[in-house]
């Protein structure tokens, strides 16, 4: 039986060589993206920036560039639309922001503020909100 | 016949009971047989981008539950809804149907407009975004099912934030104050009396702004439930514009189940929160 999530990750493997293959580099993704203006590291031409992304889907070190779109790439798709090869630069922001994270094994790259309370706060809320035989039934 | 389904409401709804309460009375006003399940153990894991070890365990874990329940599934959370169409479903074997809330109230918006029967005089802006849209057309839909509410005149205020909701930008406090402030410059170039959210996670960030006197801010469910007579009150709201006064509204015998010292380390800084007024 194969481990939990090898059936995941091998979708993320294949998504991200699908991704490499089909990306020609244009650049059009970034300059639609709302997000852009955020960046710490904005670009003035896409071109600049997607072979950054590109290099951290290949688990190597990103751009400044890229690293500062991932970092605030909210899924705002606009990217779908406009990307003339079909890449899903949508897709292809996030399993950048996974690989950069560190999520997919590769080294961190970008740093992200962790919420100790995140899902203790939840079950507060919980307690706070709903009866005790709702808990017990609902969560 | 009522059709039995899951109500996988998610986890961060749970500051919102009266949404919670408020969507099962509406399901089952429909038809339906609501099942809910929800909370960080049926969580989807797409808040685990920065371990994907702990992501695919916390979705074969809650596509397996959802499986045995061997039934619909009807998801309110967005972020819930495009994580298992992006990646849930493509690491484990998913034997359930799956629709989003308001794409299955406006599949049956015929069964819906005789029960919206109080008017609720207000004109509204709806606070739209442009992600998510794609998976589920819901910028055309909930004007659609707003404006069968009495009373209810839906304004378009000409503005689409970025993202897919608001809470994703907790980290991005430029452009959250970006989106607040469009958003209330929109609703008032509209001429619009209050903003109603789409999604729980923008009405979290939003209700701030009402909180902080800027612009009355509601969900779509609650303008839904109280023409519906659905008299569920919104705590969250209530507790967020009483601040430090909250607890007081909360009781000692809730804030004990919570306890004093992560209410007011975790929980009190959220409610406080106010968003930053240009």
């Amino acid at each position: 039986m194969a481990p939990i999530g090898a059936r995941l990750k091998e979708f993320q493997r294949s998504e991200v060589e699908r991704i490499l293959s089909a990306c020609t580099r244009c650049g059009k993704c970034y300059e639609v993206c709302p997000m852009a203006q955020y960046s710490k590291a904005p670009a003035s031409e896409g071109k600049v920036v997607v072979p950054g992304v590109l290099a951290v889907l290949r688990g190597e070190p990103g751009s400044a560039e890229a690293l500062g779109w991932i970092a605030v790439c909210t899924r705002s798709g606009v990217c779908v639309p406009a990307c003339p090869d079909q890449v899903d630069p949508r897709m292809m922001m996030r399993l950048a922001r996974m690989t950069a994270l560190g999520g997919r094994g590769e080294p961190k790259q970008i740093e992200r503020k962790e919420d100790r309370d995140y899902f203790d706060r939840i079950r507060a809320f919980a307690k706070l909100q709903l009866t005790d035989d709702e808990l017990k039934e609902w969560t | 016949m009522s059709e039995p389904v899951t109500f996988w409401y998610g986890c961060n709804v749970l500051r919102h009971g009266d949404i919670i309460h408020s969507c099962l009375d509406i399901l089952r006003a429909l038809g339906f047989e609501p099942s809910p399940v929800g909370g960080p153990d049926y969580c989807c894991g797409t808040v685990k981008d920065a371990n994907q070890t702990a992501a695919a365990g916390m979705a074969t874990r809650t596509v397996g539950r959802l499986n045995e329940r061997a039934r619909r599934v009807v998801a309110w959370c967005p972020s819930c809804h495009s994580h298992m169409h992006d990646f849930m479903e493509r690491g484990n074997d998913r034997h359930f149907d799956m629709t989003y809330l308001v794409e299955l109230v406006h599949a049956n918006r015929a069964k819906l407009a005789p029960l919206l029967v109080h008017p609720v005089p207000m004109r509204v802006m709806l606070h739209k975004h442009v992600g998510f849209n794609e998976l589920v057309p819901v910028n055309r839909m909930l004007p659609e099912l707003l404006g069968m509410i009495p009373g209810v005149e839906v304004l378009d205020g000409g503005y689409v934030a970025p993202g897919y909701m608001c809470a994703s930008f907790a980290p991005l406090p430029k452009a959250l104050e970006d989106i607040h402030a469009n958003t209330v410059r929109a609703a008032k170039a509209a001429g619009a009396d209050a903003v109603v959210t789409i999604f729980h996670q923008c009405y979290r960030e939003l209700v701030g702004l009402d909180a902080a006197g800027a612009t009355p801010v509601y969900n779509y469910i609650h303008l839904i439930a109280r023409s519906m007579g659905l008299a569920y009150e919104d705590e969250y709201k209530a507790w967020k514009r009483a601040g430090d006064g909250a607890a007081a509204l909360i009781g000692p015998d809730r804030l004990a189940k919570v306890g004093i010292e992560f209410y007011e380390r975790a929980v009190l800084p959220e409610l406080k929160k106010r968003p930053v007024l240009r």
